[in-house]
């Protein structure tokens, strides 16, 4: 039961910190980016390849450094911020709605593909293996033990997360981040650069997405392109929705609920013969069920976002700007 | 060359499924301005409801039509049950497309439910190909073309020379102003979808027809390569998209036969991003673009 409790809640922080990223791209900035997904998987891939050794044919991949586990979380996040500004810089530049969305899912599909076929990279659909415990020895873990500290560190992690988040969001650039979301050229006519600040959102979010990929490859030990199906994108999405758009308790909610408890909800379901993956499905229809009905009857979510307080009085400040075009999260953003 | 005209040859094949497909995509924008991310389920049922009906011994054409019924039922009752619950609502174009990824996620996994999620394929035997001038097809192929040919001509006779494709133009054009002209928009769009659903559910059964094999999640890998074609052709102009349609079938078979199969969908979205990037209104639309595109 213990075990069980410690699987549930570590892969809800993984989650949680993933899910915190795209809220800094869809809920503040408010782009629908279905290529999230793709620097999560980057953060786990790099995770691994710098982490286990040298390849032994007939696996091949690149890097296997042998580093240490820290040093290699943070590489892994700078690789996958790196791949955030290529991609936001090319599709954040004149894309929104719609056409933003058809972008990033192409260029996710392409590193899938690309992960897959492009054996020497990262092993194709074999993927990568052999990251058993990082850390676990230097801090001379036996395995009993060694769940509780990897829930230990995911959790510190989570906290660092939304501390960070929430400092993010009553500062200026959080708050003119979301004033963009409300109406773009609003935010254009008071001086805002809409395409840096955009892809900054984009680079940070998909920084905390390989936080996040980096802390699941520890966790699982091995990564392939069929854990990371783009499917998962939805996942997070359906997660910020129900919790709250754009709020943080919001989103932690929201994966509460989405990723952990839907997954417990029907892990007791009754196992039917020759249908292993009925329980999988079931969980995302479910999703999709949830998602449509909470685009439609509750778009702000269960925790909705709160509404900015003018918090300069003398209006001298960007809050009291951003006081009237802000008046809650509405889904439609950009001209679809 | 020869070998040019027959990779040309199996490009042609290509173009007809996937114009279709795209025509289907295109129709159901042009009437709610919502990019249905679950039209390639359209396809996938299309595809399930052809072998259920040759599981019990049906021919190619009750198949065809089975697909094509399946097909245009579930368009009919995606649009009906949520995309124009969502359109009348005021809903804009970004949280409905959400919402039909939502559509797509619940009907691959009922797909999976009830077929399992590994490959099916049809019992069709397979004639040796026919030489035809420079190309080589079998019947399986020429039926593809020649049914695209005729769904392409049929469609264009309704939506040019019928009562009905004059309001479904006046929707598409403007929604707002059909109605105060006296056109239900509501039963134009459902019609509209449903007409849509029957030409993927047959893009659907063609498909995997000419693929061999089909699994609950073909439709939506088609449907990428779908939206390349639509795009292309200009989102929600059935002329454009068919000419997108035809362009890229071809030019991903030229692609696959020269240089490599397996990053055929890789390659198709590099057309795709190069596309929106540069002409977001389609190849064929002199307009410009805008930064709120």
């Amino acid at each position: 039961m213990i075990d069980y409790l410690v699987t549930v809640l570590t892969e809800g922080s993984i989650f949680a910190i993933m899910a915190l990223g795209l809220n800094i791209i869809w809920g503040w900035s408010g782009d629908f980016d279905l290529a999230f997904y793709g620097y999560v998987a980057l953060g786990a891939y790099m995770t691994l390849a710098l982490t286990i050794g040298p390849a032994t044919p007939p696996t091949t991949y690149i890097l296997g450094l042998s580093l240490p586990f820290p040093i290699a979380v943070a590489i892994a996040i700078v690789s996958a911020m790196l791949l955030a500004l290529i991609v936001g810089a090319i599709a954040l530049r004149h894309l929104r709605g719609i056409y933003f969305s058809i972008v990033t899912l192409g260029a996710v599909y392409v590193l899938y593909i690309f992960t897959g076929q492009f054996v020497p990279l990262f092993n194709g659909y074999n993927g990568l293996s052999g990251l058993f415990d990082p850390m676990g020895d230097f801090f001379g873990l036996d395995f009993s033990s060694y769940s509780f500290f990897y829930l230990g560190l995911c959790v510190v992690v989570l906290i660092g997360v939304l501390l960070l988040v929430t400092r993010l969001n009553g500062s200026r650039f959080g708050v003119a981040l979301r004033s963009l979301r409300e109406d773009e050229r609003a935010a254009a006519a008071f001086g805002r650069d809409i395409y840096v600040m955009k892809l900054k959102a984009y680079v940070l979010g998909a920084g905390l997405g390989g936080l996040g990929g980096a802390l699941f490859a520890g966790y699982l030990s091995a990564f392939n392109p069929s854990a990371w199906s783009p499917v998962e994108t939805i996942i997070l999405y359906a997660a910020i929705l129900v919790g709250g758009r754009g709020s943080t308790r919001g989103v932690v909610l929201g994966v509460a609920v989405m990723v952990m408890g839907l997954q417990e909800a029907t892990r007791y379901l009754p196992e039917i013969a020759n249908q292993p993956s009925f329980a999988p499905a079931l969980r995302l229809i479910l999703t999709g069920i949830i998602l449509v009905l909470f685009i439609r009857f509750r778009p702000q979510g269960i925790l909705p976002e709160r509404r900015l307080r003018d918090q300069d009085p003398a209006g001298k400040g960007d809050a009291a700007v951003v006081e009237t075009a802000v008046t809650g999260p509405t889904l439609d953003t950009g001209a679809a | 060359m020869h070998e040019a005209l027959l990779t040309l040859g199996f490009g042609l094949v290509a173009a007809a499924i996937l114009s279709l497909s795209a025509l289907a995509f295109t129709l159901e924008y042009s009437v709610t301005n919502v990019a249905n991310l679950s039209h390639g389920e359209i396809l996938t049922v299309g595809a399930y409801c052809a072998y259920l009906v040759q599981q019990h011994g049906g021919g190619v054409i009750l198949s065809g039509l089975a697909a094509a019924t399946g097909g245009g039922l579930l368009a009919l009752a995606v649009h009906n049950g949520v995309v124009d619950r969502f359109v009348r609502k005021g809903i804009g174009g970004l949280p409905t497309f959400i919402a039909t990824l939502g559509v797509s996620l619940v009907i691959q996994n009922v797909l999976v439910i009830i077929f399992g999620a590994s490959n099916l394929g049809y019992t069709v035997p397979q004639s040796a190909p026919r030489t035809i001038g420079p190309f080589l097809w079998t019947d399986t192929e020429i039926q593809i073309m020649v049914s695209a040919v005729v769904i392409t001509a049929l469609l264009y006779v309704i939506i040019v020379h019928t009562r009905f494709g004059k309001s479904l133009r006046a929707v598409s054009q403007n929604r707002s102003l059909a109605r105060v002209s006296g056109i239900n928009a509501n039963r134009v769009a459902a019609l509209t979808w449903l007409l849509a659903g029957l030409i993927g559910g047959y893009a659907g059964f063609i498909l995997a027809e000419s693929v061999g094999t089909f699994s609950p999640y073909s439709g939506f890998s088609f449907f990428l390569i779908t939206l390349t074609a639509a795009v292309a052709g200009g989102l929600g102009r059935a002329v454009g998209t068919l000419v997108g349609g035809i362009i890229v079938g071809i030019a991903l078979e030229f692609f696959g036969g020269y240089l490599s199969a397996s990053y055929n969908l890789a390659f198709a979205f590099a057309i795709l991003s190069l596309v929106i990037l540069v002409r977001p209104r389609g190849l064929f639309v002199g307009g410009r673009r805008s930064v709120f595109e």
